[in-house]
């Protein structure tokens, strides 16, 4: 790493005053090109919708692919995918906040908002994927508290809940920087400033109370990740199926998350630092450090994985033989290698390089990790379920292989959608770096921002 | 000739099927006996046609579970005197010891479809010890939940919530050091 990307530097007022110019600057003017994306997503998130209304009132059995065996299809899947990204709340804000990485600053609010988006279109994957979604009341009234299905929900509305929280209360001050800087804005949105920023004056008994809950919250939300992470797993280790009779499927699945929210983060970084010129914020120093993060969780993951297949595969118990060597060598092998290269051995050597840890080279690994990430999660439910422990015999042909049907790959492109939504929305409305955590991160002089109204 | 191929295979199609269901018109009727030799279950069924015994005619045995009927081995030939003979299992669960037997002509060639039925108390008594049924475990229902689990798990979600209930209070002691300030200002 270059000696200018690590300077710490003291600057004046003036100087932060244009700081908060350019990160307030996304706020003011929304281009051509940025309503034009966020009416596509309206679109794709409509027409998900619509898709929906389409499953739920014609037969199930028509509008999806959804069988007797394979139940859960990429409805499921998509769901351990959004929870998994939901997981880059937690790495990406609160650990690195907890162990003093003074780089978290600028990213730590874009992290929460993807842990947002991800964690209310995993629970909505969910509904969707339900058979009877007008019974989903049923599951809080009368659910078993021993089940891990309980602990699902319990655990993401109270993440969910959790990371609105987070990221509110460090939004305060920004808010006030908003009311203040941000005028000409409609009334509606200056109200909105006004009433969200909670009588905000900066005052230290102010600030003492900000900074103690924020760091009790940060410290909730790293158990909270883990735990929907570890609880989504038993929901299938706990399932009598050979591919999913594990006993390191918590870990293999937090560790997916970890690589998959740092593949996430790479992406939304490099995303809002060309659509939002913040180059100047989002520097090549956090794509350097990203790089270096994903090495390290394609290792663990890559660990994992090999904890979680060749051990059964060296003992090729009866049990497990049929859906490995499916895996492996039968008719999911090219998708299952396939993964295996691009999810973990690409994003565990390619930012070995220094040149690959530039924000362009990044950008292009996170986006192959991620749909490696995607398919590998789609690996682990489909050919599970249709691997069960009798044989399948005297079946349609249809249940004995899943392909999803139009129905469902709109739902799913829809959550994705839904997303990217709530994150450009949020990035309009609301300051998508934190101005005072950078400058506080950056200044020497904390007073000079504390008194600063 | 080749294109009255389809027609005339059509019309012998027809003529066997007419064939067929003439022949299926023969009535076989079925008496079920049942027997106990030395701890053997031994079902006989007699089948007779106008007054006649019917030989080398197939019977299958079934017997009725709680959906449907539970066949017993393969289909029996009836023997010389009309009779066919079955070793029944002693190992059929039943509630009360009764079981319910169906011997049964499924189609034949020449007979119609028949089944007959008769109750015997072959069945072997199941008893459940049911003592468990009321114990907290993992296993039970919701209402069954061991104590210990039930107050882990409030403890936890009360914790959690507890903190971010504090959290959200905080937001307001915010807003009114605020107002204060403004007061003071």
């Amino acid at each position: 790493m270059s000696e200018n990307i690590n300077k710490h530097e003291t600057f004046t007022q003036a100087e932060y005053m244009v700081m908060k110019d350019d990160l307030l600057r996304p706020i003011e003017k929304v281009g051509k090109a940025g309503k034009i994306w966020i009416a596509f997503l309206v679109a794709v998130l409509l027409a998900g919708v619509v898709a929906y209304i389409i499953q739920e009132t014609k037969s199930k059995y028509v509008t999806t692919s959804l069988r007797d065996y394979t139940m859960w299809g990429i409805y499921i899947s998509n769901f351990l995918f959004m929870v998994a990204i939901g997981l880059v709340g937690v790495l990406m804000s609160a650990i690195l906040k907890l162990t003093n990485f003074e780089w978290y600053r600028p990213l730590s609010r874009i992290a929460e908002v993807i842990a947002i988006g991800a964690i209310m279109f995993g629970g909505i994957s969910i509904v969707v994927a339900m058979g009877r979604p007008d019974r989903l009341l049923n599951l809080l009234l009368h659910g078993r508290i021993q089940s891990p299905i309980i602990w699902d929900v319990i655990g993401i509305t109270t993440d969910l809940t959790a990371c609105i929280i987070l990221l509110f209360i460090p939004l305060i001050p920004s808010l006030v920087t908003c009311k203040n800087h941000l005028k000409n804005l409609p009334k509606w949105q200056l109200k909105m400033y006004n009433m969200l920023s909670f009588g905000w004056q900066g005052t230290p008994e102010q600030w003492q109370i900000l900074k103690k809950t924020m760091k009790t919250l940060t410290a909730l939300v790293i158990p909270l990740g883990v735990l929907i992470c570890t609880i989504t797993a038993w929901l299938f280790a706990t399932t009598l199926r050979a591919e999913w009779d594990s006993t390191n499927f918590g870990a293999y699945f937090v560790s997916n998350a970890f690589l998959l929210s740092v593949a996430v983060m790479t992406f939304a970084t490099f995303v809002f630092r060309k659509a939002y010129n913040l180059e100047k914020y989002l520097t090549e120093m956090h794509f350097d450090k990203l790089g270096q993060a994903m090495v390290l969780m394609a290792l663990i993951h890559g660990y994992f994985n090999i904890n979680e297949y060749l051990i059964p595969a060296y003992k090729m118990s009866g049990l497990h033989e049929n859906t490995l060597l499916n895996l492996f060598v039968g008719k999911e092998a090219g998708f299952y290698w396939s993964v295996v290269i691009f999810g973990i051995i690409v994003p565990f050597l390619l930012p070995l390089f220094p040149k690959m840890r530039k924000p362009l080279p990044l950008f292009i690994i996170s986006i192959v990790v991620l749909i490696a990430g995607w398919f590998r999660l789609y690996l682990i439910v489909i050919p599970g379920l249709l691997h069960p422990y009798l044989p399948i015999q005297d079946v349609p042909a249809s249940w004995t292989h899943y392909f999803p049907s139009a129905v469902e790959m709109t739902v799913v492109a829809a959550t994705f959608a839904g997303v990217l939504l709530v994150v450009t929305l949020f990035s309009r409305y609301f300051p998508i770096i934190s101005v005072w955590e950078v400058a506080e991160g950056e200044l020497e002089g904390k007073e000079e921002i504390f008194n600063y109204k | 000739m080749k294109k009255y191929n389809y027609f005339l295979t059509t019309c012998l199609s027809i003529l066997f099927s007419i064939a067929t269901a003439f022949a299926q018109d023969k009535v076989a009727k079925i008496a079920l006996t049942f027997e106990t030799v030395d701890s053997l279950h031994v079902c006989k069924a007699f089948v007779t046609s106008e007054g006649q015994p019917v030989v080398e005619l197939p019977i299958k045995l079934s017997v009725k579970r709680l959906f449907t009927k539970l066949p017993i081995g393969d289909a029996v030939a009836t023997d010389s005197t009309g009779v066919a003979t079955f070793e029944f299992p002693n190992d059929i669960p039943s509630k009360d010891g009764k079981l319910t037997i169906f011997a049964s002509i499924v189609e034949d060639e020449n007979f119609m479809d028949t089944e007959v039925s008769g109750e015997v108390k072959w069945g072997q008594i199941v008893v459940s010890d049911n003592s468990n049924v009321d114990e907290r475990s993992f296993s039970a229902g919701r209402d069954r939940a061991p104590i210990y689990f039930i107050a882990i798990s409030l403890l936890i979600i009360g914790l959690i919530w507890g903190t971010l209930l504090y959290a959200v209070l905080q937001v307001f002691k915010i807003k009114r050091l605020g107002k204060l300030e403004e007061i003071k200002e």
